[in-house]
């Protein structure tokens, strides 16, 4: 039982790269889309899927973050 | 790698591995630092490797940014040559597509400069953990000058001690964030006045009981964006580190599972290639997070200045 924890944080870092690729994925998508749909609005599509996608990068790093404590401090 | 890793034989090879990775992105211990200084207030001012390398980034951007800028002012030629131009691409480049979308034409050269230090700082932070000096200062050690591992005291083990990325280190991103934290109230004071400021944190105009849960709401989220400028900055620094160190210990891992040498030569086949691999993407990510820093600071800046409702 006590290697449980090591379970936990292995299931919850398969769960956040889960979610941070879909979301990532979503934002590259649309972007392509809209940069294939007018080329010339390219710099701000770009501008404006820069900021949500660091908000995003954010909050999954703080989850691996506290995977990470649950590794190291049992 | 080669500084600790030998001298453990009482651990198995997995357990040596953890630790050593720790031991490659965390600050040296405060215990043995690697030059002695006296407490002060009963804290311990000695000096440590993150705080050292927080130094030689403070000299390494006064010979690459301050100077040579003084000495181009001092010219009075409006041409700019060499290092200037570089310099004033990424100057006009935060100025333009930074600082003036988020924070307004109004306010612009007033936060310029702080965020053009935080690019700075953060970037040469960043870079000079990508750099392997001490790396080489322990192939050094091991072949040519042989300072025995147990000796604490001796200046090129403190040196080999902790990981080079001052950043990697939550305290220093949190110092850091502390300053956005400060000149979000400041730029909103400044602009708005003390009192509208906080009025400003949200909307008027509705429903009372609307107002008991988004005040809890907004003072809360003043506290959630520098924790997590600090979180952001800090674990990316470490991340990349640890999944360079993780890949290169496979080695270790295998011809230990396999007890053959063989094994660790062939996983080093595939790993070494991954490393370089991943240290080519840590560039990248060194350069994009001095960025994300600094555009995450002026937004939030920006918020306080132009704010919506």
């Amino acid at each position: 039982m006590e290697v449980l924890h090591y379970f936990g944080a292995a299931i919850g870092l398969g769960i956040i790269v889960v979610g941070a690729g879909l979301g990532i994925g979503r934002f590259a998508a649309a972007a392509a889309d809209g940069i294939a749909r007018q080329p010339e609005a390219a710099d701000k599509i770009t501008a404006a899927v820069n900021l949500p996608l660091f908000l995003l990068e954010g909050v999954a790093i703080l989850a691996e973050v506290f995977v990470l404590l649950i590794v190291l401090m049992k | 790698m080669l500084g600790s890793s030998s001298g453990h034989e009482a651990q198995s090879v997995m357990e040596q591995v953890g630790d050593n990775i720790i031991h490659h992105v965390s600050n040296s211990d405060i215990h043995h630092p690697i030059f002695h200084l006296p407490h002060l207030f009963n804290i311990d001012m000695s000096v440590t490797k993150h705080v050292l390398m927080l130094w030689v980034v403070v000299v390494s951007i006064a010979l690459f940014v301050i100077l040579p800028v003084q000495q181009f002012i001092k010219k009075k030629t409006m041409i700019p040559s060499g290092l200037i131009n570089l310099l004033e691409i990424v100057v006009t480049f935060v100025r333009d597509t930074i600082v003036k979308p988020n924070v307004g034409p109004k306010w612009v050269n007033n936060w310029s400069p702080l965020i053009l230090t935080f690019l700075f700082f953060i970037f040469f932070a960043n870079a000079i953990g990508m750099v392997p000096i001490f790396d080489l200062l322990g192939v050094v050690n091991r072949f040519v000058l042989h300072v025995p591992i147990n000796d604490s005291h001796n200046f090129i083990n403190g040196l080999l001690h902790g990981g080079p990325t001052a950043t990697g280190n939550f305290n220093v991103t949190a110092a850091l964030a502390m300053i956005t934290f400060f000149s979000i109230i400041i730029a909103g004071v400044r602009a708005h006045g003390f009192i509208q400021h906080w009025k400003n944190l949200v909307p008027h105009g509705l429903p009372g009981f609307v107002y008991v849960i988004l005040i809890p709401i907004e003072i809360i989220g003043m506290f959630v964006k520098p924790f997590a400028l600090t979180m952001r900055l800090a674990a990316n620094m470490t991340g990349g580190h640890i999944a360079l160190l993780a890949i290169l210990s496979f080695m270790a891992i295998f011809a230990d599972m396999f007890h053959s040498v063989f094994a660790g030569i062939g996983v080093a086949i595939i790993s070494v290639p991954m490393a370089a691999a991943i240290s080519g993407l840590e560039i990248i990510v060194v350069i994009v997070q001095a960025y994300v820093f600094t555009l995450l600071s002026a937004v939030f800046i920006g918020m306080a200045i132009n704010v919506h409702h």
